[in-house]
């Protein structure tokens, strides 16, 4: 069966058939290692608002960084949208539209500077239209451009970077060979499908492999950034790490809860043991609950003895999260003060301004008529809970008990909207890693945190049983220096 | 008369015998706060000062119970819709709702009968003063509870809310009297006492000759809480606080003028917005982008600038922005540091971020420190200073010309060595 994730991969094998003649040459080569840094832009959906256009902008437009207003040292100079390909995909294909004479749909007009499609989809030796040449490409004014609009024209045009209707065609910039020093690749849910056990077929894996294929046949591979978790599919995400591995180039992902700013500014001392880490948050789990989960395991990768990783994985939902608490299966002393940290309680504060402690008695099961937990146990004996509170309140906040230093708690500052600020300490991250040739923190704490999200799902699949994960036995060393904003 | 300061120490809490000059007949015991406030309404800042004493909050990883008790309550305007005395009443039987200020402090004894009063004179409906400021009762609160103290012969530690009068004699007369009634005395804006990010402080004894904040708001609110800002940080600078010798204030076209011909640090604005977490985009589409001051123009109606001059040659601004940033940043260009430093004063606020005003949080752990211990947690000179700032700032702007301040330029004095911020 075609599914929509997998379609990705038809669409990039056939339109790469139409990069040819003038396509081929690149308008913005440039040789490596001179300028800035040559970045491909591999996205779902890019309107205003979009985790694409939060953090691609940055590359543009520059973005707040340890008290300075930071203009990356990179040259966007590709964009591929998966969206306005598969729009175009749902209308009149390219032959129906080329016998009708129709190849002036919004999302195929041309990019400036960049040679119009028609020209190259005209079959040889057919002559050009004599006296009515193209019109001028009308890209709409900023301004009115609505929330739902599509940015990837206007962008191309007020930055002078080429859209591309594939992947290698990103990556090679129209040219023959790999044609960009850095990837940025922002994939989120845009009405991609769910499979039978209801996971979101995000085409991450897809959007690498392509790149990857580009890296090996070209014999040049580099630094890719893959947000958030790797894949829905723990077997493609190791096959990410491995190929990234194998192909030497260095592989950084994740979202921008681990690297935001904590209130207060703490951590989990390095090497230090810990018992415990309760962390609380609001969405669901394929959504934000990645985020928390991985906000949580860059906190317990510190420990002592680093990574050693995960036993087993179990799902909780309804009642049982409740029970489990009472059963001491994750501590509601550290959820208190995990709770004590946020700033977005829902009870009575939200009725009359009050301050409210949410743990009193039964308070919390009043107020979230549909929690949820993942309960973590590591191979060492840490125990990690993650409890999604829809209801109770709406930011994320973890505590945890540290041997020797009690509980430490602290909120992830997820800074509001619309300028989520908290991305651009995750660009400085991937920014960083294009300079340098580095991931900053391991790859693995993704991986990870990949596998006990897919475990999590297929623990709900099952009845929320309790799942053996001996394929979460990943061992890694977190960096001694933490990697939140401080600065 | 003999003015005694009681300080109510827990079982918890160490004893200095300097500190207590009189225990003899008492026992460690819970000290009894009376609090005196505007207006009892949602997100008012009585609701917000009052209620951390009587339900608790979240601090510091725990939610905390202050150890002391609110026992008496005086609201001064109980009238109109949503006021919640009756409410917050029915739940703490221990709180008396006092019909008097006098009443309040008493407890219907006839003399002072609590350890400490809480006065928030912020909200509520006051009229406007000729000058343009509200008339926020905090002096007559002041002479009502001073007067209780007069008579009874005893003075207790007192929070006061924001600043300390519309009116700069009053101001002055507040603090005066409370040094010749020797009561800790301890005001301020909680921008002072609030989360930063990055949780930094002004460096000790740094050299600095120039220093912004960047807020948001109007003249006569929420200036106050930009110059609280600027005057928490530089007033930990080598020599302390020198007092003010001018100010200015910059409005309109004068503001952009000024702003471009640097009569206040571009770099120092551009710092500052680096630390911004709201700083609307000035371009559709575009979510977090630094304007250039033409785009500055289009999305700030109404600017605003106290620039003012300390007579250690320290120039300070307070800029307001509404329109471009809702929250409150400062940055100083420090001798020997290569760029400037710069910090955010973080407000959670309620206004859709978040639905808990938290930067009350420090403010009314901080007037607890000195309920128990019987010392201000930072100086109330500071407190004046920023009070004489603003009724400088509006005068300044009702004269259309740089005024001297030499009422402002008396007001020195050192800052605490301990930060009082919140950091844990």
């Amino acid at each position: 069966m075609l599914t929509r994730r997998r379609f990705v991969g038809y669409s990039a094998l056939s339109s790469a058939l139409w990069a040819n003649g003038p396509l081929l040459r690149s308008a913005f080569g440039q040789e490596n290692g001179k300028g800035p840094l040559r970045l491909a832009i591999l996205g779902s959906v890019y309107r205003e608002g979009s985790a694409l256009q939060t953090i691609a902008d940055r590359f543009m437009v520059g973005y707040p960084f340890e008290g300075d207003w930071h203009m990356p040292e990179v040259k966007v100079v590709s964009l591929y949208v998966d969206q306005r390909i598969r729009k175009a995909e749902a209308g009149p294909n390219e032959f129906q539209k080329a016998m009708s004479g129709n190849l002036k749909a919004a999302w195929l007009r041309p990019t400036p500077g960049v040679p119009a499609l028609h020209d190259d989809q005209r079959r040889v030796g057919e002559k050009k239209a004599p006296a009515a040449p193209p019109p001028p490409p009308s890209v709409p004014p900023l301004d009115e451009l609505g929330p739902t609009s599509d940015l990837s024209e206007a962008r191309a045009k007020q930055f002078g970077f080429r859209l591309c209707r594939n992947i290698p065609e990103a990556l090679r910039c129209g040219g023959n060979r790999l044609a960009v020093d850095a990837v940025l690749t922002v994939i989120e849910d845009d009405e991609y499908p769910r499979n039978e056990r209801g996971k979101i077929l995000l085409p991450n894996f897809d959007f690498f492999q392509q790149c990857a294929q580009v890296f090996e046949t070209d014999g040049r591979s580099v630094p890719y950034f893959n947000h958030r978790q790797l894949s829905f599919s723990y077997i493609e995400a190791q096959s990410m790490v491995k190929t990234a591995e194998r192909l030497k180039f260095p592989l950084l992902a994740g979202a921008s809860m681990p690297v935001t700013w904590r209130l207060p500014d703490t951590d989990i001392p390095f090497g230090a043991k810990v018992q415990e880490a309760v962390v609380v948050g609001v969405g669901s789990l394929q959504g934000t609950g990645f985020d928390a989960l991985e906000a949580m395991q860059c906190m317990l990768e510190r420990r002592k003895g680093g990574e050693t990783g995960v036993k087993s994985v179990q799902l909780l939902e309804g009642d049982d999260v409740w029970a489990a608490g009472t059963a001491g299966r994750w501590s509601k002393d550290l959820l208190s003060s995990a709770l004590s940290r946020s700033d977005t309680p829902l009870g009575l504060t939200w009725l009359d301004g009050r301050t409210q402690d949410l743990t009193a008695p039964g308070l919390l099961p009043q107020l979230v008529k549909d929690p949820s937990a993942v309960c973590v146990e590591y191979t060492d004996g840490t125990r990690g809970t993650m409890l999604l509170l829809n209801g109770a309140i709406r930011d994320f906040n973890i505590a945890a008990r540290v041997t020797g230093h009690g509980i430490v708690s602290t909120q992830f500052f997820m800074t509001p909207a619309p300028n989520e600020t908290h991305s651009a300490c995750l660009a400085a991250k991937i920014e960083q890693m294009y300079q340098t040739r580095s991931a900053p923190y391991s790859i693995q704490r993704t991986l990870i945190t990949t596998g006990i999200l897919e475990a999590s799902l297929h623990s709900k699949h099952r009845m929320n049983e309790r799942l053996d994960t001996p394929q979460l036995a990943i061992s890694y060393q977190a960096p001694s220096e933490s990697q939140y904003s401080r600065t | 008369m003999c003015f005694v300061i009681w300080h109510m120490y827990t079982s918890s809490q160490s004893i200095h015998p300097e500190e207590v000059l009189s225990m003899a007949e008492t026992t460690p015991k819970r000290p009894q706060l009376a609090a005196v406030v505007t207006a009892y309404k949602r997100m008012l800042h009585p609701q917000h000062i009052v209620d951390r004493f009587l339900e608790g909050y979240g601090l510091n990883g725990a939610y905390h119970y202050p150890e002391m008790d609110l026992v008496s309550l005086y609201v001064d305007q109980r009238d109109g819709e949503g006021d919640l005395t009756q409410e917050r009443s029915g739940r703490h039987p221990k709180l008396k709702i006092a019909t008097s200020i006098e009443d309040a402090l008493t407890l219907g004894t006839g003399k002072l009968a609590v350890d400490g009063v809480v006065v928030v004179g912020e909200h509520g409906n006051y009229p406007l003063s000729p000058e343009g400021i509200t008339m926020h009762p905090h002096y007559e609160f002041f002479e009502k509870i001073t007067a209780v103290f007069r008579a009874s012969g005893r003075a207790v530690s007192y929070f006061n809310d924001k600043e300390l009068s519309w009116k700069w004699d009053w101001c002055k007369k507040m603090v005066a009297i409370s040094k010749e009634l020797k009561f800790p005395f301890q005001g301020g804006s909680s921008l002072a006492v609030t989360w930063r990010v990055p949780s930094v402080e002004f460096p000790t004894g740094a050299t600095t000759k120039e220093a912004i904040s960047i807020g948001y708001g109007g003249m006569g609110s929420y200036d106050f809480h930009g110059l609280e800002t600027l005057q928490c940080m530089v007033e930990r600078r080598k020599g302390g606080e020198s007092g003010v010798e001018w100010l200015q204030t910059y409005r309109g076209d004068n503001f952009w003028k000024a702003y471009e011909s640097g009569v206040w640090s571009q770099k120092l604005v551009r710092a500052a917005l680096s630390r911004s977490a709201t700083l609307r985009a000035a371009v559709p589409t575009f979510t977090d982008m630094l304007p250039t001051i033409e785009q500055m123009k289009t999305i700030v109606p109404n600017p605003v600038a106290y620039h003012y001059q300390h007579r250690d040659g320290l120039k300070s601004t307070m800029l307001l922005l509404g329109g471009m940033v809702r929250d409150f940043t400062f940055a100083a260009q420090i001798e020997g540091q290569p760029k400037p430093f710069s910090t955010q004063m973080y407000l959670p606020m309620p206004d859709g971020r978040t639905t808990l005003a938290s930067f009350f949080t420090p403010l009314v752990y901080n007037a607890e420190k000195m309920f128990l211990t019987g010392k201000a947690q930072y100086p109330v000179e500071r407190t004046l200073l920023t009070s004489g700032l603003l009724i400088a700032g509006v005068e300044s702007e009702a004269k259309g010309k740089r005024i001297e301040t030499p009422e402002l330029a008396t007001v020195t004095y050192q800052p605490y060595p301990e930060s009082s911020y919140w950091r844990s």
